[in-house]
């Protein structure tokens, strides 16, 4: 057992410090840490700057420009760029579906895509969820009739994180409903901006835009945008979401979170003390605390076993589950901390340039509406039951 | 960075395994042992002495072969997974720590122990004082040269068949002072003794004494953080021994919930059960993952050291509990029996959080050592 890092990840920590000193920009980086709306710019700015160093594609091989980094290296990164305050890497065409095509695409759909995605030149989204198929994803309608050359696709996708700056849609359709729902289902790589897709926008319960439904009415997709075999659709959708999870409990954004708790619930007073003194409350935050650094342990056990060739399946369940309690519970903490303050909403106060007084303090504003839409880590990527389910169906065997 | 043992400590691992096991079947369960008048099996631990159980405690400067974070946790695991109820914590644990932390140590007293030709037990609580570190009523009066104690020590795990008590007994200031105690070695013939089991099934006693010689070890800062050092070092063994434990636990009820059928179907094909095994699956993920990062930190600077074990100690608390009581009710009814052996572990899981501390003090120790 060895807890240190080496010395050459900690010069590696260092250099990738330096490097986000320098080119991530600080009109991004305070826009993040107060929660304003970023738009399509503001996340490829820092995605072609990642791009251009050679660091975007974190958990792609060498080969296909991919950093080629160790699962402890793309931790750190991971840590340091939450701590510098960037935005997030879109996920959906560098982890989600890269991946899938580097496993199953042909060799044209390869060289085509994968440059394409790495040079940001396509900005993917994720068609799986449909209105009626959430949980029981394989129970979905979107239909793609056989024309010969080409499909035509129509039905409804839905919960499409930031399609609104999508040009390409990944999509899971119907080839077969003559079979098991499983062996019927397709994938196929969608133009958005092809004839008959509607994209409408979902306002949230933070009143934000971010997830939209897409319309697909008619749609004509070419047969060459099939990846991998017809029918063969859900072994692809299942690589895809058990691939590169060991990020998925969130710890570093937990961590930069609690640290925030503190900064606040040391700048608030309750009884005349800083609220940090209250018994009541930093026992709060030091159980929290306690719970993050272990599963920030169970996280490195999971990463180095999957280092050895292990794929952590069941660790990565367990992980999804109980880091979307602790970023839960940390953001329920933080509303708590502010109080009354908590109760403002000065809708405008997240967008970018805005100089008005604040109510309360500035950290305030964004507390209570973050509390409301962390309910969606314990419902999104798999709700934490069906990662209960899949924990009890591969380890209990029962 | 990374979470795997070395060979040998595999090897240590292994072979400690075997011998609990191959011993501990022999009883119907270790209420039989802890009831036998001995109150231990003097053989199995004269063979747990052999195959370096104890030296795994001892650092090699001191003649031991281990004493690292790792090698207590390895051994303290196994400890907890046979509900081992021989002296491992009391004469291996505390006495070592203790006289290990003492101005001068004696390598003999260390190899009698190892060799487990004498047994040493530790008391620091009293009837009524808790958790606290340094709130210590007995007395120590110095005479000339030599020194007497008075007193009662409630709680001494392993106290009534040990030969030599460590204990702590105050010789000037207040209650609660940091300074002004001592950590003395006193000796079992000269006290009082009340004998009994405790609710998990092992042996402690109540000792009571008046003006009896003591052997002074140190006093003042010096016993102080001998003490601290002694303290945090049991509830580390604890933790890892709670580890141990879960497992049983988890494992039992697992298997119970693949054969007990109701409603013409293995009740574990139940949703509402299997998601509560999930997150006990949890918890014990992360109570061992904070015992494993105490037992890397067990030699760096103390604040690290006694945060993280602070930290795993109430973690441990929590988990254990929630452990045990969900198994409990996964059971249902035969968990409630003598017979059938899960109340063993599940006391055990629980009666933890009664030793060194529980989860609330030490969340207050971790809020102490991270500065809150």
């Amino acid at each position: 057992m060895d807890f240190n890092f080496t010395q050459d990840e900690n010069d590696f920590r260092q250099e990738i410090k330096d490097w986000l000193s320098e080119n991530l920009s600080q009109r991004i980086s305070n826009k993040v840490k107060k929660f304003q709306r970023l738009d399509k710019n503001d996340y490829e700015e820092f995605m072609k700057a990642l791009s251009a160093k050679g660091w975007l594609a974190v958990n792609w091989p060498e080969e296909h420009g991919g950093t080629g980094w160790s699962n402890s290296q793309k931790h750190i990164f991971e840590e340091e760029i939450v701590k510098a305050g960037a935005p997030r890497i879109v996920p959906f065409g560098l982890n989600m579906l890269g991946p899938v095509l580097m496993e199953f695409g042909n060799k044209e759909q390869k060289k085509y895509y994968l440059p394409r995605i790495l040079n940001c030149d396509d900005w993917w989204a994720q068609g799986y969820s449909e209105p009626g198929s959430g949980s029981d994803l394989a129970s979905l309608k979107t239909k793609a009739i056989d024309h010969g050359d080409h499909y035509i696709v129509n039905g409804q996708k839905t919960w499409t994180t930031l399609g609104q700056f999508a040009n390409k849609i990944f999509c899971l359709v119907k080839t077969d409903t003559d079979c098991k729902p499983q062996n019927g289902i397709s994938f196929l790589l969608i133009d958005i901006d092809s004839p008959g897709i509607e994209v409408r926008p979902i306002i949230t319960l933070d009143g934000e835009h971010e997830v939209n439904e897409v319309w697909l009415k008619d749609v004509k997709v070419p047969k060459e945008n099939l990846l991998g075999e017809e029918n063969k659709g859900w072994t692809y959708a299942k690589y895809l979401l058990t691939h590169e999870r060991t990020g998925i409990a969130g710890v570093p954004n937990s961590k930069s979170a609690i640290n925030h708790l503190k900064v606040i619930a040391n700048k608030t007073y309750k009884n005349g003390k800083p609220l940090i003194q209250d018994p009541l409350f930093s026992s709060q935050i030091a159980e929290l605390e306690i719970d993050l650094k272990a599963m920030e342990i169970f996280n490195l056990r999971a990463i180095s076993s999957a280092e050895s060739g292990k794929a952590p399946v069941m660790e990565s369940s367990l992980l999804k589950i109980k880091g979307s309690i602790i970023r839960q519970k940390t953001s329920d903490l933080l509303r708590k901390a502010i109080g009354p303050q908590a109760l403002p909403y000065i809708s405008e106060q997240f967008d970018e340039g805005w100089n008005q007084e604040t109510i309360g303090p500035e950290y305030a504003g964004p507390l209570a509406k973050q509390y409301f839409i962390y309910r969606k880590i314990s419902i999104y990527g798999g709700s934490n039951e069906i990662q209960k389910n899949i924990v009890a169906k591969s380890e209990f065997r029962m | 960075m990374h979470f795997n043992l070395s060979e040998e400590r595999k090897m240590l691992k292994e072979s400690c395994d075997r011998l609990l096991n191959d011993h501990y079947t022999k009883y119907k369960n270790h209420h039989e042992v802890s009831n036998s008048e001995t109150g231990f099996n003097k053989k199995f631990w004269e063979e747990c002495s052999e195959i370096g159980m104890l030296s795994a405690l001892i650092s090699p400067d001191l003649n031991g072969l281990g004493g690292t974070g790792e090698d207590i946790m390895i051994v303290f695991e196994l400890i907890g997974k046979h509900l081992v109820v021989e002296p491992f914590l009391s004469s291996g644990i505390l006495s070592i720590t203790s006289l290990t932390n003492s101005k001068d140590i004696d390598t003999s007293v260390l190899d009698e122990i190892s060799s487990a030709s004498k047994i040493y037990a530790f008391g620091h609580s009293e009837v009524d004082t808790r958790y606290d570190e340094t709130y210590i009523k007995t007395k120590a009066n110095y005479k000339n040269d030599a020194v007497f104690l008075t007193g009662q020590k409630s709680f001494v795990l392993n106290g009534d068949f040990a030969n030599k008590i460590i204990c702590t007994a105050r010789f000037s200031g207040n209650d609660f002072d940091q300074n002004g105690f001592g950590l003395y070695e006193i000796d079992k013939t000269h006290c009082d003794i009340r004998s009994y089991n405790t609710i998990d099934g092992y042996r402690a006693a109540e000792l009571k004494f008046s003006e009896i010689p003591a052997k002074e070890l140190c006093k003042n800062s010096d016993a102080y953080n001998a003490l601290l050092e002694t303290l945090y070092a049991g509830a580390f063994a604890l933790s890892a021994e709670s580890i141990g434990a879960m497992e049983v636990c988890f494992n039992m009820t697992l298997e119970y919930l693949k054969t007990r059928e109701q409603f013409g179907k293995a009740i574990g094909s139940f949703q509402a059960l299997q998601h509560r095994m999930v997150d006990i699956m949890i918890e014990i993920e992360q109570a061992k993952s904070a015992v494993m990062l105490a037992a890397g930190t067990y030699e760096a600077d103390k604040n690290t050291k006694y945060k993280n074990i602070s930290a795993a100690k109430n973690l441990v608390g929590r988990a254990g509990k929630l452990v045990a009581e969900e198994c409990i009710q996964l059971h249902g009814g035969i968990a409630m029996t003598w017979e059938y052996n899960l109340h063993n572990y599940a006391k055990r899981l629980v009666m933890i959080d009664h030793l060194m501390g529980d989860s609330d003090h030490h969340l207050e120790k971790f809020k102490l050592y991270s500065n809150y």
